[in-house]
């Protein structure tokens, strides 16, 4: 079920608030867990049974792992655990890509298994992860399987992230309280979260899909194309992140920030530390650093990073491009610390220029299936095949989506947080936008209603996560 | 109001919309039909243990799926009001001239045909070529031609659309068919004679272009009509499609005594049919209440007729509303649409003889003329 979707919002989600707020708190997580299977299941009924098997597989390997820390082979649990959860997703998602590359190599032709990939595998098992990791770095073992099963298949993350530490949430799985002041600011988050995904990232990717498809490229075709895909990814992502930072709220959780304002670094490093960064902070404190960090000789720290990139690029799906996008980012973060980053730091609209260059670049790769057509549109960024560099089409194209264009690139920047936190400390201000601000919360679901009611287009981006 | 109240405020306002809307969403009565859109609505999906458990490439038969992509928006209450809405927020909002391809100008609705497809004049050509080769040539018949633009032409590029060159298309499909004698339609044509909310012209705006072509086949024109008004609001094919949100339209039909004596054959269906289908013109699409919508043959007989000739008539579906026009000038006229007939039988089931011949087709049609047969 997507959240952008009449379905979710005008009968799972009163559904599940009216029952949740109903029971009593010792049976908040059996709600909470009931309706999030419910949701992964409208998706696949067989995968929430999968999903449920890893949980199973993660709660005992949690409590086998606290009972025999003593005895010190809590970490073979551990890496039994993480062997076997990763075998999980490793089946699921990347065994017809490694057969499929066998085959290329060998020339064989082992037939695919065709296996689909159940929604979500990324997030859900690299929550599990967290999970006995954390618990073997001396997280207590969570004793009531519910509540872990609720940590883990908790809907408002659980097929687009942010991916939730156990340990961040630890405490409120067990206690929490939940206010009207937490639950408008989660219903503010989650609309504006939802706002950006129907309103802007579906519309930027319908141009992306306009420019893709055009007959006639043009040099501005490709540059349309680039920016656009570059917003659409960014405003999708971040406005389901948005949604399940909101959603978390409404039901007394606190989940970390996911995205802040990435397109505004001044370098991949910077990027990193604002993209996806539940992501990023999972491979930080997961893989890079039980590899050894920095810590090491440096052809091992090359190696650190490198896998650490590999690994980033090859989770957001089983495809060489994504691959190639993880490395690409690899091997800017190596050369902005060997090099780059000292030069970077001595122009603000050069080093803007830069970042903003490779990730509209990083995100064609990202986004077109294939690398040879995907090394061809970045040659048509300039013009390669001798092409025009404009015709009537695109600029008819760029004049439709203009305002939107602009209304993307402006909300990918803080000027408009920045503006209405200003104007929010205006005393006369403040006590207008305290009246408008519920009344344009409600317009602006109006118009999402609307957009989904007429829903021309509306991408689901993770399919392949 | 301070934060703690606001925020109260917050979610009482949004519990009571959300809340209000699944009270409709479950108890409003469902619409039988979306006028404006001409269809259905997508009726509640079977629920199975097997179309629960699809999934992968089975899913989009899924209950699930139907009932997320198909049966809730379309059941949606006051889904034509949030349409709208849309389409408001589209044009005004994001300033966005055109939705999907489909633009409105001074309220009429028209779709951009951008380029010029060569390979589609080619297949129309060689479907014609054909038809004269294997039909006509031997008995003498030099066919008539004529083009009807689509809106974009009066529209498209006047108003910042793109639009492809209809001036270089006509003369690239007429260079096409050179055995065919041209009639000029299109510039005694204007964006009036046809629907707002629709592909087609209005049949009672075309008296003139009936005269232009009777009289550029040799015949005299001067048949006169009574107005006639259709009791039924029209929503034509742009209408569920516009960036703007569109009114519905009257339908006029033109009659005159010489009609009660013409006799209509539907070849398709084996069935006499009448000049003007009532109970097509109540139904989905009241521009198929002409000639019965689409069929692939159908002749028209006037024992009335001014003249003892005859008319074959090679059209798409603006043909059917202006062929009752000529009706008083043929004794016979046999419409074809090779869209559903493949020209191949032509030959078994029509004698061609001394008629006259028209090919009488969009621009629409000829640019997408893949399904002439």
């Amino acid at each position: 079920m997507l959240f952008s979707s009449i379905s979710f919002l005008y009968y799972f989600i009163p559904a599940v608030l009216i029952l949740y707020f109903l029971v009593p708190f010792k049976l908040k997580n059996t709600v909470l867990l009931a309706f999030s299977l419910f949701f992964y299941a409208w998706g696949g009924v067989k995968y929430a049974a999968l999903m449920v098997i890893a949980i199973v597989m993660g709660y005992i390997f949690g409590l086998l792992i606290e009972k025999f820390r003593v005895k010190g082979i809590s970490k073979l649990f551990l890496l039994l655990a993480v062997a076997m959860i990763i075998s999980f997703m490793l089946y699921f998602k990347y065994t017809d890509f490694f057969i499929e590359n066998f085959n290329k190599v060998t020339g064989l032709s082992i037939p695919l298994l065709r296996i689909v990939l159940p929604i979500g595998i990324s997030f859900y098992t690299f929550q599990i992860i967290s999970y006995v990791v954390d618990v073997y770095r001396g997280e207590k073992a969570q004793k009531n399987p519910i509540n872990l099963a609720a940590y883990v298949a908790m809907f408002p993350q659980l097929i687009a992230g942010p991916i939730v530490r156990y340990s961040d949430v630890a405490r409120e799985l067990e206690t929490r309280t939940h206010s009207f002041t937490e639950a408008g600011e989660g219903i503010r988050r989650f609309i504006i979260g939802l706002a950006k995904k129907v309103l802007i990232a579906n519309s930027m990717f319908d141009l992306s899909e306009i420019a893709y498809a055009a007959d006639e490229k043009t040099v501005l075709f490709y540059w349309i194309y680039g920016i656009s895909v570059a917003l659409y990814i960014y405003f999708d992502f971040s406005g389901y992140s948005d949604m399940a930072i909101g959603l978390g709220k409404i039901f007394g959780f606190h989940f970390l920030e996911n995205f802040n304002y990435p397109y505004i670094s001044k370098s991949a490093t910077e990027f990193w530390r604002r993209w996806h960064m539940s992501l990023g902070s999972w491979f930080r404190d997961y893989v890079y650093i039980p590899l050894g960090g920095n810590r090491v000789p440096k052809w091992r720290w090359f190696i650190n990073i490198f896998a650490v990139w590999l690994f980033t690029g090859f989770w957001h799906g089983a495809s060489w491009n994504f691959i190639l996008w993880g490395l690409f980012f690899g091997v800017l973060l190596v050369i902005e610390k060997f090099w780059l980053l000292k030069y970077l730091e001595k122009s603000r609209v050069l080093s803007r220029v830069y970042i903003l260059f490779a990730a509209m670049i990083s995100f064609i790769v990202f986004n077109i299936p294939t690398l040879g057509e995907a090394f061809s549109y970045i040659g048509g960024l300039f013009g390669a095949g001798g092409i025009a560099f404009s015709s009537a089409e695109t600029l008819y194209y760029l004049r439709n989506y203009a305002v939107l264009l602009i209304i993307a690139i402006v909300g990918a920047t803080p000027v408009v947080k920045k503006l209405a936190t200003k104007l929010s400390e205006s005393k006369r201000f403040g006590k207008i936008s305290n009246v408008l601000e519920p009344i344009m919360l409600v317009c602006l679901l109006v118009v999402i209603t609307a957009f989904l009611v007429d829903s021309s287009s509306n991408p689901f981006l993770y399919f392949r996560f | 109001m301070n934060t703690k109240v606001k925020n109260i405020v917050v979610c009482m306002v949004m519990a009571i919309f959300i809340l209000g809307f699944t009270a409709l969403c479950l108890f409003m009565p469902k619409p039988e039909f979306l006028d404006s859109e001409r269809r259905a609505p997508a009726e509640f999906p079977e629920l199975s243990v097997e179309s629960i458990m699809k999934d992968g490439a089975d899913y989009s038969d899924s209950f699930m799926k139907k009932f997320d992509d198909n049966y809730t928006p379309d059941n949606f209450p006051f889904r034509d009001a949030f349409r709208n809405i849309k389409a408001w927020v589209g044009a005004n909002i994001f300033l966005q001239k055109d939705k999907d391809g489909v633009f409105v100008v001074d309220g009429y609705a028209a779709e951009m045909q951008e380029e010029i497809d060569e390979n589609s004049i080619a297949h129309a050509a060689d479907r014609l070529t054909f038809i004269y080769e294997k039909y006509l040539k031997d008995k003498g018949i030099t066919p008539y031609i004529s083009i009807i633009p689509d809106k974009g032409y009066f529209l498209a590029e006047d108003n910042g659309y793109l639009s492809m060159d209809y001036d270089e298309f006509i003369d690239k499909m007429l260079a096409s068919v050179d055995f065919a004698t041209y009639i000029n339609i299109k510039d005694s044509l204007s964006i009036e004679d046809y629907y707002k909310s629709d592909t087609h012209w209005r049949q009672e705006q075309l008296t003139d272009i009936a005269k232009l072509l009777v009289d550029g086949m040799g015949g005299s024109y001067n048949s006169t009509y009574t107005q006639n008004v259709l009791d039924v609001p029209f929503y034509g094919v742009y209408a569920g499609r516009a960036p703007k949100p569109l009114r519905s339209e009257t339908v006029y039909y033109l009659t005159n005594d010489n009609m009660a004596n013409i006799a209509v054959y539907d070849h398709q269906n084996r069935k006499e049919i009448s000049l003007y289908d009532m109970e097509k013109a109540h139904g989905k699409d009241a521009y198929d209440m002409f000639l019965s919508g689409e069929l692939s043959m159908v002749t028209i007989e006037n024992s009335n007729a001014k003249t003892d000739k005859e008319l074959i008539i090679f059209r798409d579906s603006y043909g059917r509303s202006i062929i009752p026009l000529m009706v008083d000038d043929y004794a016979k006229i046999t419409v074809i649409d090779i869209r559903y007939l493949q020209s191949t039988f032509l030959g078994s089931l029509i004698d061609f003889e001394d008629q006259d011949v028209l090919f009488l087709y969009s621009t629409l049609v000829l640019n997408a003329s893949s399904e002439m047969k």
